[in-house]
């Protein structure tokens, strides 16, 4: 599709070094630190050379760290139990409010449709901190504080808005007519919903949900305000290694490299769907 | 090819009532749920109209919008206003055209590609407090690799984020490591979906690159340009995180961001008046904006459809 | 093996044992030290339990809201005691300390009855108190049905016990008349001289500064002779907390306060003239040999500094440098000093941080909730706090002249037990109380920050600041 000269291989290979270099040099350093001591990480100058150790990861898994003083426990494994819970349950929500909506406003010119659109984007204005102590009152009285369910709920707010409008794009790009020659076959326009524009804006959909996961994942101040010790998630685990008698580096990094991998794992499940627009690109007219 | 209009000429009459219907019931379960968030949002508002300091309860007085006008004399409340906006500016402008480059890279559905656009998602997946407090020990002049590597090229003393003329620089530089990676994906999912025809159609006309790209490639990818813009601008706009886990809005008040100061105003001073109005003031700066983006994203589309 | 360790505890608490005897013979049995102070422990807590229904409030559960740190960990070992004592549950929620404070502010000011105690800090209930959200314990103290006659409140260092006390009025001095007693101390920490004893020697120094000015010279020296050191870490972020350790400390060596109080109303009074001595040398100190990056500095990266050896000595917190002679790379090069900047001061005059232990006034156990706040500050758990684990600074008189304690400290860290005797009578909070506490002083950092950049000098600085206070007090009505 491209014509690709040696030489603009070669400068595409640098620049991508570059990137690659700048964006995962850090992530690489992560993670050589979540094999290190403290005392190790600690060093000046800093080395790249060091004997590896597992004790971290064994702390945090295990949920017990043996220190000088006795043995402390960690919930870091409840955290990110936590996180899976919070941030799947949301975006599964989510795609089922928001997908159905976003095309609703792709397909259709209906009255308030663009204002019904806009109010809920708007959402996403609140800057958090607005609502969150108002919020917290009012989750006591209705007795949402504490749940799940008030977690996932206070969550649409992040997750619902994204959702909605980069599907909305999607359904907007691909063009109507295999729904119409779908439906002009006889078919409900729930089939041509789900059998045709579902998986063609599949991609889209895909890149929402993803997004809208690590989004979710990520934040932590609704579950601080609304909830207690039990249901944190996995940031504020992460933040528990920093303690008056120190900040535990090593615990940190394997603690990030933990939170990070289901997250991954999603990614590179939905990268299958991601890839799939080519295949789109056929449809449009 | 079939219209909206021509398409709405053929629809027999007696779908039209369902047909009018459904876009609500498709919509309004969405609207539904997230409608109650007006009841705190509207709590708040009430609480911008009042002097309310936790600390000093005898002073809680209704004062309508003398919080408000209080800000226009305060110059900490203008500094605020420039440096939140310099803030968003810089990052979305520079995580855009970083992501928009990358994503050009990585355009076509190589095995390397793919690898590479899954791996460069993973600053993206590091919660922003944790990267900065990463990037805080990475920029520590003792023991950060960073500061090392950095000195290793003759820059013996760089303050990253403890200089008033180089904080902004260091904190924008941490929204991008985490950030850029939101864009790419959105960009690469847009270029992916773009269809093929044009293109080929100018490789065998013998168009230079630089001609595909800014009148072939660029005007498609408006729309996804637009949104991903959006989103990232409102959250750069209400950046919290990267900014207080790295210096708390200091040094002095050079990263005194809105969300900052509200934090601080709420959760340090507790003054409940003053943080719920800056925040309202938050608000409707990101409303306009929005508006802004939405508009020209609408026009666009109305266009795209004229045309098709 | 279980009844030999209780018959040996009930011999020694029956005096018919000696200490050593018991540590022994406890150590021939097995048990660890720790162990072995748990099990004395629940014996001397049994005999707590004879004068006073201990088991009044029997099945009651309680909510505790922690932060995480060291005196829980302290509080968690010895828990089960206090169960056993009392037939009562406690659950507790345990919090970071980045987000700790913030979950309490949102807490307490939804009127939540979640939690019937928490740890806070004394500068936290000047908002808290005012605000109506703590119990005034001063009459459960002194209620005899209420409280353990052994629990021996005056045992507790007078300065801590007026410092965590407050009327309410804005000024008026600590502990002073209608002081309400919005938060027990629990444990806490003085600012004094941790330093690096291997770096020391190294730069050819023999002997901790005695005055600041010494103590600039020894930095700038270290900073210059010993390579990738530098001579002083202090705090720098642009928090309250960067102003409350070792510069207020120094700032009322030189005989300077905060606030001048007149008729009930204050004025500031940070940029007097002492004021201004003291802040031009601390800025210079800092630009001389201070952290490269000190505006960035808190609590963390002083200590982890000291702890790694970037740094010659630290003024801040003792107990941050007692946590940085364990585990880290400097371990047990760490040495402990009193310190009086002012060269015409007698005696140091550090500022305090307590942790102390609050009571939510939306509580619905608050009887309940005092049995846990009275044994968690009561002598038998802060010696066992102190004597095996960290539990430190104790509050309690009784515990500093513990043999067991005493030992412990003197073993592994030198001069540790000194600083403290100097520095114990002048210790306590400088600040003037008022709600306005956070403002103020997170201002006074951010001026500090200006100061040090550069962008403005120390004079007008502190001049710019007074100004600003005065006005922020006046529109509070406080000024």
């Amino acid at each position: 599709m491209q014509r690709t000269t040696t030489i603009g291989r070669i400068v595409r290979w640098i620049l991508l070094l570059l990137v690659g270099l700048f964006f995962l040099f850090p992530i690489f350093w992560v993670l050589l630190m979540s094999f290190q001591t403290n005392a190790q990480i600690l060093r000046i100058p800093p080395s790249l050379f060091f004997e590896p150790t597992l004790e971290n990861y064994a702390a945090l898994i295990s949920g017990r760290l043996e220190t000088a003083a006795g043995t402390l426990e960690i919930s870091f494994m409840r955290n990110l139990w936590n996180s899976v819970i919070l941030s799947s349950s949301s975006v599964l929500l989510a795609l089922v409010l928001g997908v159905p909506a976003a095309y609703a406003f792709a397909r259709f010119r209906f009255r308030l449709g663009e204002d019904i659109a806009f109010t809920l984007l708007s959402f996403r204005f609140a800057p958090p901190l607005l609502v969150l102590l108002p919020l917290a009152l009012y989750f006591q009285t209705i007795g949402l504080n504490d749940t799940y369910i008030g977690l996932i709920w206070v969550y649409q707010l992040i997750v619902l808005p994204l959702i909605l409008w980069i599907v909305r794009g999607y359904f907007e790009d691909i063009s109507p007519d295999i729904e119409h020659a779908y439906r002009v076959d006889g078919h409900s326009w729930i089939r041509t919903f789900t059998r045709i524009a579902i998986p063609l804006a599949r991609p889209g959909i895909a890149a929402a949900a993803l997004l809208a996961f690590i989004f979710a994942w990520n934040n932590f101040i609704f579950a601080l305000i609304l909830a207690s010790a039990d249901k944190q998630p996995v940031t504020v685990g992460a933040l528990a290694f920093v303690t008056a008698s120190g900040i535990q580096y090593g615990q940190i990094a394997a603690a990030v490299v933990l939170s990070v991998t289901p997250t991954l794992l999603l990614a590179l499940y939905a990268q299958r769907y991601l890839v799939e627009g080519l295949s789109l690109g056929a449809v449009k007219g | 090819m079939a219209t909206r209009a021509g398409e709405m000429a053929t629809t027999p009459r007696r779908r039209s009532a369902r047909h009018n219907l459904l876009p609500y019931l498709l919509s309004l379960p969405a609207l539904l749920v997230c409608i109650g968030i007006l009841i705190p949002f509207f709590t708040a508002v009430w609480y911008s109209l009042q002097r309310y300091n936790l600390a000093l309860p005898f002073t809680r007085a209704f004062i309508w919008f003398d919080n408000y006008k209080e800000f226009l004399s305060d110059a900490r409340f203008w500094n605020t206003v420039q440096v939140s906006l310099l803030y968003t500016f810089l990052t979305v402008g520079i995580e855009l055209l970083l992501g928009l480059g990358i994503a050009m890279l990585l355009r076509r559905a190589t095995l390397l590609n793919n690898i590479m656009s899954v791996a460069l998602m993973l600053p993206l997946m590091i919660a922003p407090a944790i990267a900065s407090l990463m990037w805080k020990l990475m920029t520590n002049p003792n023991f950060g690799i960073l500061s090392y590597l950095v000195s290793l090229v003759g820059l013996e003393n760089f303050k990253w984020a403890s200089d008033p003329s180089t904080a902004l620089l260091t904190v924008v530089l941490v929204d991008v490591w985490v950030y850029t990676p939101f864009m790419m994906v959105l960009l690469l999912a847009g270029l992916r979906a773009l269809p093929p025809q044009p293109f080929e159609a100018a490789e065998l006309d013998g168009v230079p690159a630089s001609f595909v790209f800014f009148r072939i490639t660029l005007p498609m990818l408006t729309p996804y340009i637009i949104t991903a813009s959006l989103f990232r601008m409102l959250d750069s706009i209400q950046q919290f995180d990267i900014i207080y886990a790295m210096t708390q809005g200091g040094p002095g008040d050079t990263l005194l961001v809105f969300q900052v100061a509200a934090y601080l105003e709420f959760f340090q001073y507790t003054n409940v008046g003053r943080s719920a109005a800056l925040l309202m003031v938050l608000w409707a700066i990101t409303f306009v904006l929005s508006n802004l983006f939405i508009k020209q994203w609408l026009r666009l589309r109305e266009r795209a459809r004229g045309a098709a | 093996m279980h009844r030999k360790a209780s018959d040996l505890t009930s011999a020694f608490v029956g005096r018919r044992m000696g200490r050593r005897e018991l540590v022994r013979r406890m150590g021939q049995l097995g048990l660890s030290a720790a162990a072995a102070n748990f099990l004395l422990n629940r014996a001397s807590t049994r005999v707590l339990a004879a004068d006073f229904d201990w088991k009044k409030h029997e099945g009651t559960s309680l909510q505790l809201l922690m932060n995480k740190h060291p005196y829980l960990d302290a509080m968690v070992a010895n828990l089960d005691n206090f169960k056993e004592l009392t037939g009562m549950d406690v659950q507790y929620d345990v919090f970071p300390e980045d987000v700790y404070f913030d979950k309490v502010t949102a807490t307490l000011s939804s009127g939540s009855s979640q939690y019937d105690a928490f740890m806070t800090g004394a500068y936290q209930t000047w908002q808290y108190g005012p605000a109506g959200w703590l119990v005034d314990m001063a009459e459960l103290i002194g209620d005899a049905e209420m409280t353990a006659p052994n629990y021996d409140w005056e045992d507790i260092l007078p300065n801590l016990r007026a410092s965590t006390a407050w009327s309410g009025v804005p000024g008026a001095a600590l502990g002073g008349d209608g002081a309400k007693q919005w938060a027990i101390p629990w444990g806490f920490e003085l600012n004094s001289l941790s330093y690096n004893r291997r770096i020391f020697e190294q730069a050819g120094i023999a002997n901790p500064p005695k005055d600041l000015a010494e103590l600039m010279e020894q930095a700038v020296k270290i900073t210059a002779d010993v390579p990738d050191v530098y001579g002083i870490g202090v705090r720098g972020s642009r928090s309250w907390a960067t102003i409350h350790p070792g510069y207020l400390s120094g700032f009322s060596n030189y005989g300077a306060s905060d606030f001048n109080v007149d008729n009930g109303k204050l004025t500031a009074a940070m940029n007097s003239d002492a004021g201004k001595t003291f802040t031009r040398q601390w800025v210079e100190m800092i630009q001389n040999s201070g952290p490269r990056n000190w505006s960035t500095y808190t609590w963390y990266q002083v200590g982890t500094d000291l702890g790694a050896g970037a740094s010659g000595m630290i003024y801040d917190a003792d107990i941050l440098g007692y946590f940085q002679n364990g585990g880290t790379a400097e371990a047990g090069n760490i040495a402990y000093s009193a310190f009086a900047p002012n060269p015409e001061a007698d005696a140091p005059t550090p500022n305090v941080w307590i942790w102390s232990l609050g009571m939510n006034a939306n509580g619905q156990q608050q009887d309940a909730a005092w049995y846990f706040v009275q044994w968690a500050s009561g002598t038998e758990h802060g010696l066992f706090g102190a004597r095996t684990m960290d539990f430190v600074n104790p509050v309690r008189q009784s515990v500093w002249e513990d043999e067991e304690f005493r030992a412990r400290i003197a073993k592994s860290y030198p001069g540790y037990l000194e600083q403290y005797e100097a520095s114990a009578p002048g210790s306590k909070i400088y600040f003037t109380p008022q709600p306005l506490f956070f403002n103020l002083t997170t201002e006074w950092a951010a001026s500090l920050q200006r100061m040090v950049a550069n962008e403005v000098p120390v004079d007008e600085g502190l001049d710019q600041l007074a100004e600003s206070v005065n006005g922020q007090l006046k529109s509070a009505g406080l000024g």
